[in-house]
C-alpha cells in the first residue's frame, strides 16, 4: 500500500496517536549533553595540561596520552557500570566525545566475553566502534586528498 | 555502586600521585593562566640589551601579552608567546606576523617562534633556575637546545 492512499481508519488511529503520544525533551535533552560532554572535554583539558606540566610533551603532541587516558578512563567507567548510567542521562554528550568510543568498544568487549577471546572478544570488540574507524579513516582520506589537490593547484596559498 | 565509585577514585588518585615531583614555584604553576612576564635570558651577558629589544618587538604586535626570550651563544633565538583567548582564533596569523617582523628587525638572527603552553613554561622554568642558581654557559645553551629541539616535535 502505498504511503499517501490511508484507509479512514488508518488516518483516524494517526490523530489519536499524535494526541497520546509523549512529546521528546529535545531541549532538555540537549542541555543535559551540552554540560556532560562540556565536562568530559573539561576533564580531557586537564588531563592533557596534566601532560604538559608534568611530561615533556607539547600542546601539539599532548593529544595523543591525553586521548589513551580518556578512553582509560571511559573502560574503568564502563567496567563498574557507571558509564552506562551516565549515558542514559546526557545521551550525545556522553556518546560524541572519544570516551563513548571507548565505551562502545569496550561494552561490547564485555558482552562477548563468554563467547571466548578469538571469536568472542576479538571477534566482536569492534562491532559498534568499526564504523568509527572506517568513516573515520575514509573521510580523513578524503579531507587530506581535497587539501593535497587545492595546495597542488593554488600553489601553497590555503596552507 | 558507591564501593565502585570509591575504589575508580581511589585508583586513579594512586595513578596521580607519583607525579607531585616536579618542584615548580606557585608563580611558575599559575603561569598558564596569569602573566608571567619573565626576564628574557642571554647565554652571553653581552646580549642582554638585545634580548630585551626582542621582547619589546614581540610585546607591540597585536595580541600578544606575554613573551618570554632565550637568546642562545649563537645565533639560535627562542621566543615563546601567549595570545589573549579571543585571539587564539587568529594565533597562526599572529605567529606569522611576529616571525617576519623579528626577521626584518634582527637579520643576523635565527628564530624560533611558539605559541606553544609548553614551550613558554619551559622558558618560565628556566628562567627561574637562572635566577635561583648561578647555571653555567653551557647548561642554559643545552636547555636551550632542548627546547628547540621539544618546540619542532609535531607527534
Amino acid at each position: 500500500m502505498g504511503k499517501n492512499n490511508k484507509t479512514p481508519e488508518q488516518k483516524q488511529y494517526e490523530k489519536l496517536e499524535q494526541q497520546h503520544e509523549t512529546k521528546r525533551p529535545v531541549l532538555k535533552n540537549c542541555i543535559k549533553a551540552f554540560f556532560v560532554g562540556g565536562t568530559i572535554c573539561a576533564i580531557g583539558q586537564a588531563v592533557s595540561y596534566f601532560y604538559i606540566y608534568f611530561f615533556n610533551f607539547t600542546e601539539q603532541t599532548a593529544s595523543n596520552p591525553t586521548v589513551a587516558t580518556m578512553i582509560f578512563f571511559s573502560m574503568l567507567l564502563t567496567g563498574f557500570g557507571v558509564y552506562d548510567r551516565l549515558g542514559q542521562f546526557a545521551g550525545a554528550g556522553s556518546a560524541v566525545p572519544v570516551t563513548g568510543f571507548g565505551n562502545s568498544v569496550i561494552s561490547a568487549a564485555i558482552e562477548h566475553r563468554t563467547e571466548g577471546f578469538v571469536l568472542g572478544v576479538g571477534g566482536n570488540m569492534f562491532k559498534l566502534a568499526g564504523s568509527v574507524i572506517l568513516f573515520g579513516v575514509f573521510s580523513a582520506f578524503v579531507v587530506a586528498l581535497i587539501k593535497t589537490i587545492v595546495i597542488q593547484w593554488f600553489g601553497g596559498g590555503f596552507q | 555502586m558507591e564501593k565502585r565509585l570509591m575504589l575508580f577514585i581511589f585508583s586513579l588518585s594512586v595513578l596521580l600521585f607519583g607525579c607531585s615531583t616536579v618542584n615548580d614555584t606557585p608563580e611558575t604553576r599559575s603561569s598558564l593562566v596569569r602573566t608571567s612576564n619573565p626576564n628574557p635570558i642571554a647565554v652571553n651577558n653581552k646580549d642582554e640589551k638585545l634580548v630585551g629589544d626582542i621582547k619589546e618587538t614581540a610585546l607591540s604586535i597585536d595580541g600578544i601579552y606575554d613573551v618570554a626570550v632565550i637568546k642562545g651563544e649563537a645565533k639560535d633565538c627562542l621566543v615563546a608567546f601567549k595570545v589573549h583567548h579571543l585571539e587564539r582564533f587568529r594565533m597562526k596569523k599572529i605567529e606569522k606576523q611576529l616571525t617576519k617582523e623579528l626577521q626584518k628587525q634582527f637579520k643576523d638572527l635565527s628564530f624560533t617562534v611558539s605559541s606553544d603552553f609548553k614551550i613558554f613554561l619551559e622558558a618560565v622554568r628556566l628562567n627561574e633556575k637562572v635566577e635561583k642558581e648561578n647555571l653555567s654557559k653551557e647548561k642554559k645553551e643545552k636547555r636551550l637546545q632542548e627546547i628547540i629541539k621539544l618546540s619542532r616535535e609535531k607527534t
